[in-house]
């Protein structure tokens, strides 16, 4: 039942694909096939998917195409997940682009095409049970991805495009190494076969670590991340939301599977849990400080989820040190929290994305300085961006706060019971998360501050219409289950934890307690719906308070106050006025960056004096074998060339003459 | 019972907050050789605010009308949370020291974005000050609090209190040092001189009010005072429970009420003559103080390690 919903899914989004691009002539039919229909079969695999979440797992099994290779699709309730998380991105994708892919007159057929297989590809990943189809599908992922992301041509996304392309098979040659491995030893592609297998430590840890680098650049972990704000940017922004909310966490789904499932019977080392424990705490903290830098939205959110990888691989991290310490309720916590901020992440981030297309659509520009007062020409996306930043900014009482809370007990529990070496490595870890979550506070007071805030400061947002129906809506949608994830979390996390104690095998592990996520170790416990309603209570005992004490005279507005002079816009605070003091406060960090990109620069330069090399190579043969017969065909050459003059009349003469004289041979001979 | 002493908490809170400010303020005067007014006048100050006509800089939206309301709820729900006359917290499910940091996070991002939103470049330079405050105080402040908690073996601000009170920490060095720490960036976050300036405005803590006027002043005024109330308290229910009552009958609450108002009081005065005491440093500079204090921290879990 499940498989098959998911199966019709999968057709239609071909099906779509390709009516869209056979369509291609007539704009408004092929998006609205291509939008339709996509929306259609992710409602489907909605479905599907949150059967599979809540369930005890499906799978199903044929030979298809090669004989080494079964076509083995599995929907556990790990799958699911992904599948629901994409599902949803993909439907309110599809509804945005009914008006967003207006600003692509030509090419909507192309993007609707590209957008639906990139969709079923991503979905086949997920649910792919077998080591070749999973790669085949991965690399179908990485390439229906590209031909979006370079969707405009122009040579900014072409440049991001390559970046992106290069960097996901550099993680694709790691994970197929991983794959290969466990094939050879297990001596069949199935995932079924890798389940059982029992490596020796060394040859796990080969695997994990190939696997961890490799998903990690999909995932876009930090030493691997400079594709991603190149590349998001780029894409439309319904496919940035698509990519950054979704296809980025399959890298975080294939570091799990991996870790927890696939070497699940190899057993995880420590040193695993906090290897990613350091590279999430990199990631997060960095990620953030570089998105402080950005004034131009859709890098700032790109940079952005460099920085929530690095939160999810925390509890990622706590799970794999829980599983090597044999403690499964320490493992459950840490994959609960990592779940539950996948969720949480791809729902605000889409949102936010949505939000950065929704300006990019009125305003014409990515740049947050040339934006400015634009919540009072576009109210509906301001507060749905306004609900996405505070969301992301783990505010309470939305959904990145609970996951965050689950993160910070997670570390805790593995800092309490680790012993001292995963305890400094925890303890540093939700340090930076401290960090992080800070900055991200300051970040997003600068994004929504700097463009929805204010007087305007260009005359195209002075001039900003709000967005058509279809944008508003899908907008609307992801801010609202953003909203719901937070203050539902006692229902949802439960629903993670059945997930995580199916994946590891683990007994239910108790993430709730009535109207509170708990800690299932401590028991320490936090309520949203309580902080929720004590919120309201407080600020209408303040209402009431207001309205009793005031005279109730009417207010006035004025100009801000500048110290008696008259106030300008070139006054306000812009995204600049943020950027310029957190760098003098983390001027290392800054400079590290700067170390970073060489050391990147310096991995292209060695791809580059590599393919040198190769070409330096290349002649040697040549010079031997090649040239002297090749100087004799240029002398040759040259000596032709005496002849060929160029003209008509010369050619004629010489096709004459020589049909005379094999005239003249043929007769003599 | 426990409803009961959350709404108590919530409404001493209120009233005993300008009280606190005032007392501060006549402190002030008299270690300036000024005559000062009375302990009374944030009172005269509220009241008079609140009949005052409003006024609005007219590039302002609903965030900024939003958040002198909003800010008032979150010491609400902080002042529910954090125990104060008992060792518990009144509602367990508000008392995780997360919860706490990211409460005040919730207000620290209204108040700085509604600073912004004003569009006033004296309020939006407070506003970003008040962020960055934020950034470099908060690492400490959950480090020291991770301490301590893996001391308790809870985040929970009740086991937390309760196993300082019965001495039941396993390393008393790490413990004292964290609460060094704590109580340091506490006292930054109370925006005293040497961080901050209180007296003047369009500097860090008064600066993004440069907007705010009337009723919406008078609620800010409050909910500020409050926010002093609620950190100090929040220090004293974890490294300083004594006093507080462990089981709840009528002698204990009422020797809880008294203890509580008696360290509120001495913890004040003690920031009012530190206050009154030292320069204020330059907005540039603080990056190395709080790194100092992040260094205290860092010892205590040091400390921690080593166990003693």
């Amino acid at each position: 039942m499940i498989i098959s919903l998911f199966a019709a899914s999968v057709v239609l989004s071909l099906l779509a694909g390709t009516l869209s691009i056979m369509l291609r002539a007539r704009d408004a039919v092929a998006k609205g096939v291509g939008c339709w229909m996509g929306a259609a079969a992710a409602a489907l695999s909605l479905v599907a998917g949150f059967a599979a979440m809540v369930g005890e797992g499906a799978r199903a099994s044929m030979p298809f195409l090669f004989p080494f290779a079964a076509f083995t699709v599995q929907l556990n309730p790990l799958e699911g997940v992904l599948v629901c998380v994409i599902s949803v991105l993909a439907l309110v994708a599809f509804v945005y682009g009914l008006s967003y892919f207006d600003e692509y007159p030509g090419k909507v057929g192309r993007a609707c095409m590209f957008m639906n297989y990139f969709v079923a590809s991503m979905l086949l990943v997920i649910t792919a049970d077998n080591a070749f189809w999973f790669l085949v599908f991965f690399e179908l992922m990485s390439l229906t991805s590209y031909f979006l992301v370079t969707l405009e041509e122009n040579p900014s996304s072409i440049k991001g495009g390559l970046t992106y392309l290069v960097m996901a098979h550099i993680g694709f040659v790691m994970i197929m190494m991983s794959f290969l491995v466990m094939s050879v030893k297990a001596g069949s592609f199935e995932f079924s076969a890798f389940r059982t297998l029992d490596l020796s430590p060394a040859l796990a840890s080969v695997c994990f670590v190939l696997a961890f680098f490799g998903f990690g650049a999909k995932a876009g972990i930090i030493p691997l991340h400079s594709w991603l704000p190149q590349a998001h940017p780029e894409a439309p922004s319904n496919v940035s939301a698509l990519m950054s909310g979704g296809m980025i966490k399959i890298g975080v789904f294939g570091i799990v599977k991996v870790g927890v499932d696939l070497l699940g019977a190899s057993g995880a080392q420590l040193w695993w849990g906090l290897l990613v424990l350091v590279v999430g705490a990199v990631s997060s903290v960095l990620g953030v400080v570089f998105a402080l830098a950005e004034h131009d939205v859709k890098r700032l959110l790109a940079y952005h989820s460099v920085e929530n990888i690095g939160i999810i691989l925390l509890g990622v991290g706590v799970c794999l040190i829980g599983s090597a310490m044999g403690n499964l309720v320490l493992a459950g916590l840490g994959l609960v929290a990592a779940l539950y901020h996948t969720v949480n992440h791809a729902m605000f981030k889409g949102e936010l994305f949505l939000g950065a297309g929704a300006l990019l659509y009125s305003v014409k520009t990515r740049n947050m300085e040339l934006m400015g007062g634009l919540v009072r020409r576009m109210p509906w996306t301001a507060g749905c961006f306004l609900i996405g930043a505070l969301a992301i900014s783990a505010i309470p009482p939305l959904n990145g706060f609970a996951s965050e809370w689950l993160t910070y007990q997670s570390l805790f529990e593995a800092a309490f019971l680790g012993g001292r070496v995963p305890m400094v490595f925890a303890v540093l870890a939700a340090v930076a998360l401290a960090i992080t979550g800070s900055l991200a506070v300051t970040c997003f007071v600068k994004a929504y501050g700097v463009s929805f805030s204010g007087a305007p400061r260009s005359q195209a947002a002075a001039e900003a219409r709000e967005v058509p129906l279809p944008m508003v809506v899908s907008q609307v949608l992801l801010a609202a289950i953003c909203v719901a994830l937070g203050l539902g979390a006692p229902l949802f996390v439960p629903v993670m934890a059945h997930v995580a104690s199916f994946t590891m095998g683990a007994p239910a592990i108790v993430a709730a307690d009535g109207a509170a996520i708990q800690n299932a170790i401590s028991g320490t416990a936090v309520s949203t719906p309580l902080i929720a309603v004590l919120l309201a209570v407080g600020a209408l005992v303040a209402v009431v308070a207001v309205r009793c004490f005031a005279k109730g005279l009417a207010p006035k507005t004025e100009d801000p106050w500048a110290c008696g002079y008259g106030s300008e816009t070139s006054m306000e605070p812009v995204a600049t006025s943020f950027a310029s003091d957190v760098s003098m406060f983390l001027s290392p960090l800054y400079r590290l960056r700067e170390v970073c990109t060489a050391a990147c620069w310096g991995v292209a330069h060695f791809f580059q004096k590599a393919t040198g090399l190769a070409r330096w190579m290349e002649p040697q043969l040549d010079r031997y074998l090649v040239d002297d017969v090749a100087h004799g065909v240029d002398v040759l050459g040259g000596l032709a060339q005496r002849i060929m003059s160029g003209r008509m009349g010369a050619y004629v003469a010489y096709i004459v003459v020589a049909f005379v004289v094999f005239l003249v041979l043929a007769v003599i001979l | 019972m426990s409803v009961f002493l959350a709404i108590l908490q919530v409404v001493i809170v209120t009233l005993v907050a300008p009280l606190i400010s005032g007392a501060t303020r006549l402190i002030r005067a008299k270690m300036h050789s000024r005559k000062g007014s009375d302990v009374f006048q944030d009172y005269r100050d509220i009241a008079k605010l609140m009949t005052r006509q409003e006024v609005r800089s007219n590039t302002s939206s609903f965030v900024a009308r939003v958040m002198p309301v909003l800010y008032f709820a979150v010491m609400v729900v902080l002042a529910c949370g954090i125990p104060m006359i008992t060792i518990a917290s009144p509602v367990p499910l508000l008392g995780d020291i997360i919860t706490v940091i990211y409460l005040l996070a919730l207000s620290r991002f209204f108040f700085s974005l509604a600073a912004v939103d004003t569009s006033s470049a004296y309020a939006g330079r407070g506003g970003l000050r008040e962020l960055i405050v934020g950034v470099l105080v908060e690492p400490t402040m959950l480090l020291a609090l991770f301490a301590a908690a893996l001391v308790a073996g809870s985040t929970n601000m009740g086991a937390m209190g309760l196993a300082v009170a019965t001495g039941a920490v396993s390393a008393p060095v790490a413990t004292f040092l964290a609460a060094v720490a704590f109580a340091l960036a506490c006292y930054v976050e109370l925006g005293k001189v040497p961080f901050d300036m209180a007296e003047a405005e369009q500097e860090l803590q008064e600066g993004p009010l440069a907007e705010y006027s009337g009723p919406s002043l008078a609620l800010l005024k409050l909910s500020m005072s409050m926010k002093q109330v609620i950190v100090v308290s929040w220090f004293l229910a974890i490294f300083f429970p004594f006093g507080a009552a462990a089981t709840l009958n009528f002698g204990t609450f009422l020797l809880g009420i008294v203890a509580w108002c008696l360290k509120v009081a001495v913890a004040f005065a003690v920031c009012a003559v530190v206050e009154n005491s030292v320069m204020r440093t330059r907005y540039k500079l603080l990056g190395t103080q709080t790194w100092a204090i992040f260094g205290v921290s860092v010892l205590s879990f040091a400390f921690l390690i080593v166990g003693v």
